[in-house]
């Protein structure tokens, strides 16, 4: 009678008891955090005493309403962030895709042998410290590093890559002999001239960082993918007479869809967190164009000890990955109803 | 005939031209590991040290913090695993097999917990650990690490997908939830086991931002935190590049062992999160 | 029902927190806890590089030693970050370096103990150090030592570039045609560091600064200050002066060091660094050319801070009396190339380095560092305009100081 009642009976305790330790962990540090945090992006706590006392001054929205709506240095901080990180996604997220697409493409070709070595080969940068790879890439865009000594040898004098502050955009126009324009009017304090600088030539040399170091995982995703395409579709377009790109167009591509389509916004999702490579190459350096929103709000709390502000920014840059999360699992749920 | 020759030809030189690109940094890094720091300025191409010298190793362990942030790494590594791999296959467990109220709750909040990112947490992070008075010590930057969602959820999805005969038999036997959780149930989840150790070896082998916020003290540093502050350098301390790749080089290596050993169960890894969206 | 359950889980993580939360020091910092006895003192410094660190830290052994004390030395890499980090998380180290600079922020915060305050024997230091760490009218800290900008310039490269000593650059004028011709034998002229802290001596001989005497008004925006700024950018945009970063280098010494510039314009440290890294380079020191309105360099002082929440303040006084005594001091002048900050020294400094009379004369005209809490992102934001000064506009620039520093000073 004892063991009847048991079997489901005793799950109760040991249900929360086996959940008990990782509950405890997450609740107290993340959880927590957040709370807490959230209670500081509503102060001005200055990194003395504990900010959780009467005394430190309640700012309410301040800290927000600086980001956004006060002319100042705050905003523009934020909104030179915002920029910077938005040309970065820009870029990263569309070049990673092809090229983890395309080495899939080419890796899974049944003709080719070594298919285990390649797969290894572009797999293993991103296993790696990403501190230890901004070391080598520091080295490889160094004034007189491998980079420009490759662009040698094609006679092109590479830049000063992490000294250059230029946008792309500003130089093409440069090039085209265009002059800088609509610099007097400006939303949230920079100037459109300022918003169309594209990356710049700094942030370019850690976006090729970034790209070498995640593809591999992608194309990783998009190979296990292939593998799951049908053999039997492939080989009915094949008789229909279609040649290899119509293949790929018409056979294949919508067959992956679903991957491409998770590989984008894992993409959009993690470019927007951009910290340890910035940190270590660039410190928002030079002239702030490698400043990103995580990176400022790290920097804004320990480093001017505006623990307020540096929380607010924080939530803000939440809010834009809750977004794009939101936005991946209801398209996903779509997608599988 | 001539066509398929001709593009299986192109096919080697693009994946060939790639593997280049992919790989030729890592050798960069070791030749200039071994150079001096002369011969790195003048030939950062060059695949071959000439001379061969050994004085940035050499000073890597005699000139710097090297040797304690490697204990430091090791340490947390080790313990963290532990952790993870124990705590995360437990709380799978619960979620996946126990029936006990508010289990639904819990793996809601799991998934919301998964959608925080984690460079958000920076600030949070030091907060709580000054609250709880574990800024700058071991316990602040081992604890937080111990659990993570994503472990969680992966064994959770990976009891899902077993099949529940052996325990039901193991429940008749009368084993006690524990009992049979440790002898039953794990011995089981070998091939999920492997793959959680292996994401949380990794994972906080090469963990930056926390040891950010969570110590100050450099005897509490970790390797990547030894390294980033290396690399961003005191005044006067020079470019010292063979120093800092063949620094950032031995931090590679233990990792790039377990991936050549392991190498199945990383791709398997990150083909799983294909599924997993 | 699940929520509920859920809810309770969380008060109660809640109610642990709480319970435990003992990291902070609710009362601020006058009621911490003073040890007498042995202390076991953490001192922080931001190291000028391994000369510093060495003679610091021989010298902290020595007092500790002799005092029966114990002494820890940490080179920061950031001090500044790893400082706030520390203060915030109530484990300050108990002395640490405090720049000029950045000294109006700890004192308003309330994270410094104003020991200086009638200290025995302040009076012995240089007035103009003493004004540079008080704060509403408090004397928080004694300056470590104090240290000019000035020109070195590398004989060998000087020689090559057949250039004399009558070459030697003393008005901007000069230093621009000499660049010229060293530019012409394929040498790089003039090593600055891309900052404030280096190029507001141009403004400062152009009759100009950032901020007023007072330190409590923003006069960027001056033609005085734009002229300097359009002489800065032609010889950076002419190739005649470069940035550490475009020469690869990490600052301005170290691409002099590496023989890549003939020129450089860096302070005291520079001085120990070159003897430490390139002990063969072969130098000498001038001062820095005259502007328009005649000669300028900037100065450079830190103070050893003593932390608000420390357990040995009455050990850290003694401590940094031993370091800043007059011996001291001149022992540290050997070391690492700083001059001394008291009076009382001045004389044996001299004597004992000819070779800094450029250094030890930039003093007299020298002008301190901006002085203000919460001007330090306004600075920083001032150093990424001067980052982009090649491409960019020095009015510009200016103009974007004042309007930032306007906010920061109130008024």
């Amino acid at each position: 009678m004892f063991a009847r009642k048991g079997i489901r009976g005793n799950e109760q305790p040991a249900g929360w008891l086996f959940v008990a330790p990782a509950l405890i962990i997450l609740g107290l540090f993340m959880l927590l955090p957040i709370l807490m945090a959230l209670w500081v992006s509503l102060t001005r706590w200055n990194g003395q005493g504990s900010p959780f006392t009467g005394d430190v001054p309640f700012a309410g929205l301040g800290n927000y309403t600086r980001l956004f709506t006060d002319e100042g240095l705050a905003r523009q901080d934020f909104m030179t962030s915002i920029r910077n990180n938005a040309y970065y996604v820009f870029l990263v997220v569309p070049i990673q895709t092809v090229l983890a697409l395309g080495l899939a493409l080419i890796v899974n070709n049944r003709l080719l042998k070594g298919k285990g070595f390649f797969r290894t080969a572009f797999y293993f940068p991103s296993v790696t410290s990403s501190v230890a790879i901004s070391v080598v890439f520091l080295f490889m865009f160094a004034n007189g590093g491998a980079i420009n000594a490759i662009l040698s040898v094609f006679g092109i004098q590479g830049p000063q890559w992490f000294s250059d502050p230029r946008g792309l955009l500003h130089l093409l126009f440069e090039r085209l002999g265009v002059s800088p324009f609509l610099t007097d009017s400006g939303l949230f304090g920079l100037s459109w001239w300022d918003w169309l600088s594209g990356p710049s030539v700094a942030m370019c040399a850690i976006i090729s960082l970034v790209v070498w170091t995640t593809s591999g995982t992608f194309m990783v995703m998009f190979l296990a993918a292939l593998q799951n395409v049908p053999v039997q579709l492939e080989e009915a377009g094949r008789i229909d007479g279609a040649n290899r790109w119509q293949l790929l167009r018409h056979v294949i591509l919508p067959q992956l869809r679903p991957t491409t389509f998770l590989v984008i916004t894992l993409g959009l999702i993690g470019t927007w967190q951009v910290f340890d490579q910035i940190y270590v190459m660039s410190q928002g350096n030079p002239a702030k164009t490698t400043l990103t929103p995580a990176f400022l709000s790290y920097r804004t709390a320990f480093r001017d000890f505006d623990y307020g502000s540096g929380a607010a920014i924080s939530f803000v840059l939440f809010l834009i990955i809750v977004l794009l999360t939101l936005l991946q699992r209801r398209l996903t749920r779509e997608r599988d109803s | 005939m001539i066509r398929t020759l001709a593009s299986r030809f192109l096919g080697y030189a693009i994946l060939i031209f790639f593997a280049l690109v992919f790989l030729y940094p890592f050798v960069i890094q070791i030749a200039n590991s071994f150079k001096t720091e002369s011969n790195a300025a003048d030939n950062p191409l060059s695949p071959i040290p000439s001379p061969v010298v050994t004085d940035s190793l050499v000073r890597i362990f005699e000139g710097t913090g090297f040797p304690t942030w490697l204990g430091n790494s090791v340490l947390v590594t080790v313990v963290v695993t532990i952790g993870r791999v124990l705590f995360a296959s437990m709380a799978g467990y619960a979620l996946s097999r126990l029936r006990f109220r508010g289990r639904k709750a819990l793996f809601a909040g799991l998934l919301a917990l998964m959608a925080v990112p984690p460079v958000v947490l920076l600030i949070p992070k030091f907060l709580v650990l000054n609250q709880l008075g574990m800024y700058n010590s071991y316990s602040g930057l081992i604890v937080p690490l111990l659990a993570d969602a994503t472990g969680i959820f992966v064994m959770k999805q990976f009891f899902d997908s077993v099949p529940v005969s052996v325990e039901e038999a193991a429940r008749i036997d009368g084993a006690g939830a524990f009992r049979m959780f440790w002898s039953v149930v794990l011995p089981m989840a070998k091939p999920a086991l492997i793959t959680l150790t292996i994401l949380s070896f990794t994972g906080s082998w090469n963990e930056f931002p926390h040891t950010l916020v969570s110590v100050q003290d450099p005897g509490l540093f970790t390797l990547p935190r030894g390294l980033a502050d290396l690399v961003s350098g005191s005044l006067g301390a020079g470019t010292q590049y063979p120093l800092k790749l063949g620094a950032a080089l031995l931090a590679t290596i233990p990792v790039a062992i377990i991936f050549v050993i392991f190498q199945r169960y990383f791709v398997r890894d990150a083909a799983a999160g294909a599924d997993k969206g | 029902m699940r929520s509920k359950l859920c809810g309770a889980a969380l008060a109660a993580v809640l109610v642990v927190t709480s319970a435990c939360g003992s990291g902070f020091d609710d009362n601020g910092s006058t009621t911490t806890q003073e040890s007498t006895g042995p202390a076991d003192l953490k001192i922080m410094i931001a190291s000028s590089g391994d000369a510093e660190t060495k003679a610091v830290t021989a010298a902290a052994t020595a007092w500790a030693s002799s005092s029966g004390n114990k002494a820890t030395i940490t080179p920061a890499q950031d001090i500044v970050q790893q400082l706030g980090q520390a203060l915030a998380g109530s484990t300050p180290p108990d002395v640490f370096y405090v720049d000029a600079a950045r000294f109006a922020d700890y004192a308003s915060v309330g994270a410094l103990e104003p020991y200086a305050q009638g200290l025995d024997g302040v009076d012995a230091f240089l007035p103009n150090l003493r004004q540079s760490f008080t704060y509403e009218d408090k004397l928080y800290c004694v300056p470590k030592d104090t240290s000019t900008l000035a020109l070195q310039i590398n004989t060998d490269l000087w020689a090559k570039a057949g250039l004399t000593d009558a070459d030697i650059p003393t008005t901007w004028e000069q230093l621009r045609s000499t660049a010229e011709k060293i530019k012409a034998k394929g040498v790089t002229p003039l090593a600055i560091g891309d900052t404030r802290d280096r190029i507001g001596a141009f403004l400062v001989q152009a009759g100009g600064y950032w901020v007023s005497a007072d330190g409590k008004q923003a006069t960027g925006d001056t033609p005085q200050n734009v002229e300097a700024l359009t002489y800065v950018q032609g010889l950076l945009k002419d190739g005649l002066a470069k940035y550490p970063k475009a020469m690869d280098a990490g600052w301005a010494g170290e691409a002099f060091g590496k023989g890549k510039a003939a020129m450089a314009i860096e302070g005291n440290w520079i001085k120990g660094a070159l003897k430490a890294d390139f002990p063969a380079i072969k130098y000498t020191v001038k001062e820095l050319p005259a502007g328009p309105k005649g000669k300028g360099t900037l100065s450079f002082t830190q103070c050893w801070g003593i932390a608000a929440k420390s357990k040995f303040k009455s050990q850290a006084v003694a401590f940094v009396q031993a370091m800043t005594g007059a011996d001291q001091q001149l022992s540290f002048s050997k070391a690492f190339g700083v001059m001394p900050s008291r009076q009382d020294a001045q004389a044996t400094y001299q004597q004992q380095n000819p070779d800094d009379a450029a250094f030890v004369a930039g003093a007299q005209y020298a002008q301190g560092p901006v002085n203000a809490p919460k001007m330090d992102s306004v600075l920083a934001d001032l150093d990424a305009g001067l980052q982009g000064l090649q491409n960019g506009n020095p009015a510009t620039v200016l103009q974007r100081f004042d309007k930032n520093a306007k906010t920061a000073l109130g008024g």
